[in-house]
């Protein structure tokens, strides 16, 4: 029963993100098709469709909502993850039949998996000398290969991170607010309902939506459902060993942007930001607080996952401003529109996630958004970015009409 | 305008609690507000930040936020989220030591611990007891009155201490008050009866269990009451570590 678990936790909390991300992957540029982006991609997306599926179900079943939410999200997903699947398969397939080899690395002598993997996520691709003198190459954002101090550095970040994540299964933080939360998706899992029993005490409630649409309490309740674990012990011991490196893997890029050209400063970046959140405990509320004591609550996620996607997002767009045309034209698949504005699609998705986090990290998600664009505007002079900010926060409007109209 | 200044002022005091954490953010982004040359990297994690923080300290932003929030005035603090403070003191820290990586990893990972403070120190953190994170004993407890499979749910009476776990467990254990009581302090007159009073009147407690249907009292042992329990007509049906469990046989379906 224990190993069906896991697996299905291993399943749900790793392999689908993952599948479903390589169905956004079409939309990425060359640089950024990763395996951390893609499945940070594939988490937005199993958010954002949470959202579509589970408030619906929350508002209009007055019986039954949880398990339809269950079976219609699931089946979502799955659909999602298979086209995902079948969709990379096809391009990989179709690179293969063309004879396609790697740009920066012709070498095939890996193995199928070691090939499979390069056509799959080009992104990983090392900077090798013949990428160092070619003009046609964004050096500074490729992955380099690194000095033996680097892989210490790297060690370090890894001893500290899975210190973090020892110290996240064997200490219990105590919150109050749990008592709600928690509870609530606890509820979901035992007593089949969406937000219409008071968590405190077990009396029957009219739905809150002030809490209620933040449906993330409920996703944890579908992955407690989808493999057999107590609610309780997904909040507490699991949702930290995934949260916590999905919040790492956006520093990450982050880093990698800001420390462009000089990439073998990022793991250096990269220990500075694990002690700094796990020393960043200055006040029970700062940010970093809030991630290390209630991870799986949506108010720590605003914080740390919203917050710094949408940063990433505009760090991202700043430094696609002023790519030469040939470099942009490289890394853009000819120039593809979908694919030039890829980082405004994820914006847009990242708004949804922000509705489900909580009702006040839509507000956020739109004011950081505005802030970001203004300067966006500022800098580059485009006023298309106000037209493409405006469309990227539509499900952060139609969250508040419904909140509203309710 | 300077009353709610000076409220944000706490606020942001209060936030960075000993406050040198905010001194190594405030240097860090003065560093790059100067040091930065590429104006794409100082827009987002310079100036955005910069008119975040002025925003925070503007008495207008404060007024707008506690008009739009129901729980603004509480939760004001938040805006400092917007601030991307690790990313800042992190990014800075490897702009100046570029060239001294080793040196630079050393003095800057030094200053992040000194300035700041470990989360596991924290009053709240714990040792956990189990995968649950809740306290063994509510456990214990919990197992002893859960109802079985098939079974109607049950209503039981729980020290304050126990409250906010209970229903983690179990959520086919109802309480006729909650977490809820202690945060907000509303009357409830089994909380009454149980905990705003130094004896507890058995009668009184009784009458009110009874009217709010709650099959079993969590009673601390050791806890004051002018009439034993059982002398009341209840069963003590299990002692759990520092607990008498008793069952009201009049409330048993």
């Amino acid at each position: 029963m224990i190993v069906l678990s896991v697996l299905a936790l291993i399943l749900w909390l790793f392999i689908i993100p993952m599948c479903m991300g390589l169905l956004l992957q079409g939309l990425l540029p060359y640089t950024k098709k990763t395996i951390g982006i893609t499945f940070l991609c594939g988490f937005i997306l199993s958010f954002a469709v949470f959202e579509v599926v589970s408030i619906p179900c929350m508002i209009l079943l007055k019986y039954g909502a949880f398990k339809m939410c269950v079976r219609v999200f699931g089946a979502c997903e799955i659909l999602l993850s298979a086209l995902g699947v079948f969709l990379t398969a096809k391009r990989v397939r179709k690179k293969v039949r063309d004879g396609y080899v790697p740009r920066f690395s012709e070498d095939f002598r890996g193995g199928r998996i070691h090939t499979f993997m390069k056509l799959t996520f080009p992104g990983e691709e090392k900077a090798d000398p013949s990428a160092l003198i070619s003009p046609r190459t964004d050096v500074r954002v490729m992955k380099v290969q690194y000095s033996l101090e680097s892989y210490v550095f790297w060690g370090i970040f890894f001893l500290i991170v899975l210190f973090q994540l020892f110290m996240a299964v064997f200490m219990a933080p105590f919150d109050g607010d749990d008592a709600y939360y928690v509870v609530e998706s606890l509820l979901a899992q035992q007593a089949g309902v969406m937000n219409t029993i008071l968590p405190y005490t077990g009396s029957s409630t009219s739905l809150d939506l002030r809490h209620a649409m933040a449906v993330f309490t409920m996703w944890e309740a579908f992955i407690a459902k989808v493999s057999g674990v107590h609610a309780t012990i997904v909040c507490h011991s699991i949702m930290p060993l995934v949260l916590l490196p999905l919040v790492y893997l956006i520093y990450l890029e982050i880093g990698r942007i800001l420390l462009a050209g000089k990439q073998a400063m990022v793991p250096i970046f990269m220990i500075f930001m694990s002690l700094f959140i796990m020393f960043g405990n200055t006040s029970i509320y700062t940010a970093e607080t809030f991630l290390m004591m209630r991870t799986w609550q949506g108010k720590a996620m605003v914080s740390n996952f919203i917050i710094p996607l949408i940063l990433w997002l505009f760090l991202w767009m700043f430094d696609d401003c002023r790519k030469p045309g040939y470099l942009w034209k490289e890394e853009t698949a000819g120039g593809t529109r979908v694919i030039r504005n890829c980082s405004w699609v994820i914006l847009f998705m990242v708004n949804m996630c922000a509705g489900i986090m909580s009702s006040m990290g839509i507000m956020f998600a739109c004011g950081f958004t505005a802030l970001l664009t203004f300067l966006l505007l500022i800098y580059t002079i485009d006023f298309k970015v106000i037209v493409k900010a405006a469309l990227s926060i539509i499900p952060s409007v139609i969250y508040l009409l419904v909140y509203k109209s309710m | 305008m300077y009353g709610i200044f000076m409220e944000s002022w706490v606020i942001f005091k209060q936030y960075g609690g000993n406050g040198f954490m905010l001194v190594l953010f405030a240097a860090a982004l003065i560093y790059l507000l100067i040091a930065e040359k590429d104006y794409r990297k100082k827009m987002v994690i310079g100036i955005a930040p910069l008119i975040v923080l002025l925003g925070f300290f503007v008495p207008f932003t404060r007024i707008a936020y506690v008009a739009i929030l129901d729980d603004g005035a509480d939760t004001y603090y938040r805006i400092l989220w917007l601030l991307p403070m690790g990313v800042c003191i992190a990014y800075a820290g490897c702009k100046l030591f570029a060239s001294h990586r080793r040196i630079g990893t050393v003095v800057v990972s030094a200053l992040i611990i000194l300035c700041g403070s470990i989360v596991y120190k924290n009053q709240y953190m714990q040792r956990a007891e189990n995968l649950y994170h809740i306290p063994q004993v509510a456990i214990d407890v919990c197992d002893v009155i859960s109802p079985k499979e098939g079974e109607p749910r049950v209503r039981a009476v729980f020290p304050e201490e126990l409250v906010h776990f209970v229903r983690q467990y179990d959520t086919n254990i109802m309480m006729p008050y909650g977490r809820d009581i202690i945060a907000w302090k509303y009357y409830n007159a089994v909380h009454e009866a149980y905990e705003n009073v130094e004896t507890i009147n058995a009668e009184e407690l009784l009458a009110a269990t009874r009217e709010t249907k709650c099959r079993y009292i969590v009673m601390p042992k050791g806890r004051s009451i002018d009439v034993d329990l059982e002398e009341m007509g209840l069963t003590l049906i299990a002692e759990v570590d520092a607990y008498n469990i008793y069952e009201d046989p009049k409330m048993v379906n």
